[in-house]
């Protein structure tokens, strides 16, 4: 079936099975390869993607579901969005599979939470696994991005 | 320019596509042993290629110390997830469907699960083991043939009868550490293509070269007809080692004659490769003084169907089994046993974890026997500068000492020890070894490094790139570093064993100084020479030491057997720090990892079968888990020299969290520390404690740090255990909650 979708700001009707997830979707029809299958049931957090501000695993989506939503993947950041800067800053990765999905996460805490505590950035990462074990810099990131005065709220589609 | 990982676009061994491919599956063994009494593949459709048993009885064997493994199980299946068939379709889809149009028979045979039970007798998973020629291969194997063990290696150190005879106390206990999966966050993917009669393959993998060898052996052709390209991995921790499923993705290519790529779906991980589940049994005497006099180690590590690394793994376990003390007498035996399990190699730290959990343990019950301070036990007999190690090897560049009394400090030990435990661990670097590393200078003022050392997220490839820059004087952004490709780099043992830094940053003066005589391309090489007897463990076990310690901090819950981690930290000896928010990556996330292994990682099986190849109910620590303070130390030293950091923080984790229970009198011995063996513990205690004593007074609720007043216990033992195990599981599964919050989008919902 032809699914409209809009990705990172772009209107295209797509060929997807009804019963396919929006993270073999986005891979293969938008070549988005930052979206990542890790656990596929919903856990890990490496296939967050934003659908209307809010962070989807994209690996349970499914992609009729997700039609006519706003759908970003950290490839519409462009590389110097505050959050990322903060996650290069404070060397937040080692592998950097985990990556897109935190920071696209750790977007949306911002936007929900300026000033987070340790406690909530920790809750709130809670479904971004980093095997790598990169948790402490990546706290710190987010500390950096919030210190950097982060803009509210700039949710798109709203 | 921003870093690729924060932008997405670094493109993994997984994302790599080629014009034409096809997309493969597994059909793997339902049943852990059993004879294949047919293979029907007539049911699938034409345009999908499928490989049975019999396509590929002509290969070669392999395996990288043993050559046991064939591409696909002939004969017979020993474990249950052994790859029986394979097939190539252009879809990963229609790939998956046309695995259920295949037909296996079997028969079953009695399997064996457990390496002491495999070990003593039990059916033969191998009939006959053969070695490997692959240089994976290169120490004295000693496969006990008519049994199940692979390899057996030993230390006779001093006389182990009169050492013991000198003892005035002796402690015993037996260990047992569970499996546990790496699960890096990719998967394993491998993509192969033939053209002609040379053979590509591109896979993640942090061993070109031993892989390379091991293929050209399968396949009977020169190894120069074999290109292994290695793009950068997602994540590793040892499970990316070796032949994986490179040569099932190379028949298929061959077969059908275009080129395949497989990806490993996340519940196939488990049956790939997970860590050896060990049993150590250990036995140490000591005089009144606490010195040490004599230690017995028995290690048996399940290494599974096929023995992959599991000899290596065995050996390491057994030569760092003593810990860095100083023991006239010492007597080691060490298993790498099959068994119907999964296989089991490689894993972060390569056999140390699981005997730094049984040494330091039993440290600790030794000092309790001794009414001593276990810190003053340890320092006691801790090795120094120009010590001996029950090798025959001389020490040097020792810091053990000082690595303990950093973490204890950190603990505040010298206030007051309750809920708190130390570990110190010595653990070997592959010995012996060959890096080499060309460099070559282009015209534009810009250099390329060639090494076969691969990126797995460990920084590497950032670290040696820096070294390149200090040495030819240049920014690091002039120095290039393609993915290994064994067409194009010059040979190096393997990224394993926290060797790459330390290895080829010496390479690499001497290609630089090269460079500088020849102008356009410079070569250097550097051997570690060494090894050890395996009949009696003398000679040159590591080239280098790593050495770390670690301190913990743990609050116990006695109602429930849960506790939680206030405070940990982990000194290591890192040398020469290269690249510094590197090797604090290293050493966090070994802690980390070190957390998991400790508190809730663990492989289960039924029957053989894995009962939790998922995330959900395998769990891996999440930011939360965290403990409250997680600290570490890289001890440097004045030119010293570079010290590889990739493990050394994780295996003194575990028996530090072990060693903090037991100042309150709760004595684990299994890993992963669950809540039903503390609260198991806790009951013994009371029981000999009651046995013993006066009736106790009023407890506190909680022991450990904050040791706050609280009711006594007046809960049955069995509503604990369930309330028990009920927190653990909501507490481990908080992060499974806030990922299913997301599992329907809010704003979808509505
Ligand atoms: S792959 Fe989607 S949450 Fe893990
Ligand atoms: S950086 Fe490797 S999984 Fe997070």
């Amino acid at each position: 079936m032809k699914v409209p979708l809009v990705v990172n700001g772009e209107r295209v009707a797509v060929e997807a099975r009804p019963d396919e997830m929006l993270l073999g979707v986005l891979r293969r029809e938008f070549g988005l390869l930052s979206v990542r299958e890790t656990c596929g049931i919903g856990v890990c957090g490496a296939c967050t993607v934003l659908v209307d501000g809010e962070p989807v695993s994209a690996c349970l989506l499914l992609t009729p579901l997700a039609a006519g939503r706003d759908i970003t993947t950290v490839e519409s950041l462009g590389g110097d969005h505050p959050v990322q800067r903060a996650f290069v800053e404070a060397e937040a990765f080692q592998c950097g599979y985990c990556t897109p999905g935190m920071i696209l996460t750790a977007k949306r805490l911002l936007e929900e939470m300026p000033e987070p505590s340790e406690e909530e950035i920790k809750t709130y990462l809670g479904g971004n696994l980093c095997r790598c074990g990169c948790y402490v810099k990546i706290i710190e990131a987010v500390k950096l991005a919030a210190a950097e005065s982060y803009p509210l709220r700039e949710v798109s589609g709203t | 320019m921003s870093d690729p990982r924060v932008t997405g676009e670094l493109r993994y061994s997984q994302d790599i596509e080629l014009e034409g491919m096809l997309h493969a599956r597994i059909l793997r063994s339902p049943h852990p042993h059993a004879r294949i009494s047919r293979v029907d593949a007539s049911a699938v459709p034409e345009d999908v290629v499928v490989l049975v048993p019999h396509d590929v009885r002509d290969l070669g064997y392999y395996g990288c110390q043993i050559k046991d493994q064939t591409v696909l199980a002939q004969e017979k299946v020993r474990y249950a997830g052994d790859p029986v068939a394979a097939v190539a379709a252009t879809t990963p889809e229609r790939a998956e469907e046309a695995l259920d149009l295949i037909e296996v028979d079997y028969e079953e045979l009695p399997a064996v699960f457990d390496a002491a039970e495999a070990a003593a007798d039990g059916p033969l998973v191998h009939e006959e083991i053969k070695l490997s020629e692959n240089d994976a291969a290169y120490f004295g194997l000693r496969p006990q043939q008519g049994t199940n063990v692979c390899h057996r290696f030993r230390i006779r150190h001093g006389d182990i009868e009169s050492g013991f005879g000198e003892a005035d106390v002796v402690v015993e206990e037996t260990y047992f550490t569970a499996g546990a999966q790496h699960a890096p966050m990719e998967p394993h993917a491998a993509l192969a293509r033939w053209e002609g009669d040379g053979l590509e393959v591109w896979t993640g993998s942090q061993t070109p070269f031993n892989t390379r060898m091991d293929l050209a052996g399968i396949f009977g052709i020169p190894e120069e007809k074999v290109r292994i390209v290695c793009p950068p991995m997602g994540g590793s921790f040892g499970a990316k080692t070796f032949v994986r499923l490179e040569a099932i993705a190379a028949c298929l290519a061959r077969k059908a004659e275009r080129p395949t790529k497989i990806v490993l779906d996340r519940d196939e991980e488990w049956l790939t490769l997970n860590r050896h589940p060990a049993t150590l049994k250990v036995k140490l005497g000591a005089k009144r003084d606490g010195t040490l006099v004599a230690k017995r180690v028995e290690c048996w590590a399940n290494t599974g169907a096929y023995a992959d690394c599991g000899p290596g793994v065995a050996q390491k376990m057994g030569f760092a089994s003593p810990g860095p003390y100083r023991i006239p007498n010492v007597w080691v035996d060490s298993h790498a046993v099959y068994t119907n399990l999964p296989p089991n190699g490689a894993y972060r730290g390569y056999g140390q974890m699981q005997c730094t959990w049984a040494s330091e343990r039993t440290i600790d019950l030794l000092a309790e026997k001794l009414e001593m301070d276990p810190l003053e036990l340890r320092l006691k007999n801790i090795l120094k500068d120009g010590d001996r190690y029950c090798t025959g090897e001389i020490m040097h560049d020792v810091h053990f000492a000082e690595l303990l009394q950093r973490a204890a400090d950190a603990v505040r030990w010298n206030e007051n020890r309750h809920g708190k435990g130390l570990c110190v661990m010595l653990k070997g670097m592959q010995t012996p070894s060959r890096a080499s590393i060309a460099v070559e200078a282009s015209d534009n003022g810009n250099y390329t490094v060639l090494c076969a050392t691969a990126e797995m997220g460990q920084g590497a490839r950032k670290a040696i790139r820096l070294m390149a820059a200090e040495l030819l004087g240049v920014e690091v952004e002039k120095v290039g570093f393609p993915d290994p490709d064994t067409d194009a780099v010059p040979y190096d043992t393997r990224t394993t064993s926290s060797r790459s830094t330390h290895m080829m940053g010496r390479a690499l003066e001497k290609a630089v100084e090269d460079l500088r005589k020849n102008g356009r391309r410079g070569y250097g090489e550097v051997v570690d020479e060494g090894g050890l007897d395996p009949d009696t463990g003398q000679g040159v076990a590591s080239s280098h030491w790593h050495q770390g310690a670690a301190a913990a901090e743990v609050e116990v819950d006695k109602e429930t057997g849960r506790f939680s981690v206030k405070r940990l930290h982990a000194p290591v000896y890192a040398g020469r720090v290269i690249n510094r928010p590197g090797a604090e990556l290293q050493n966090e996330g070994s802690m980390i990892m070190g957390v998991g292994t400790a508190l809730f990682e663990s492989v289960n099986f039924s029957e053989g079968q894995v009962s939790n190849a998922n995330l959900s109910d395998y769990c891996v620590p999440a930011a939360g888990d965290m403990p409250e303070v997680l600290t570490h130390e890289l001890v440097e030293g004045e030119r010293a020299e570079v010290h590889g950091l990739g493990e050394t923080a994780l295996p003194p984790v575990p028996p530090a969290i072990g060693n903090a229970l037991h100042s309150l009198g709760i004595n684990i011995t299994g890993l992963p520390i669950t809540a039903e063996s503390v609260l198991d513990a806790i009951d013994r205690r009371d029981e000999e404690r009651t046995r013993s004593t006066l009736p106790s007074q009023e407890e506190p609720a909680t022991e450990g740090v904050a040791g706050k007043n609280g009711a006594r216990r007046t809960y049955a033992v069995a509503f604990g255990i369930s309330l028990g195990a009920l927190v653990v599981g909501l507490l481990l599964r908080s992060r499974r909650i806030a990922a299913a919050k997301r599992l329907v989008p809010r704003r979808l919902a509505r």
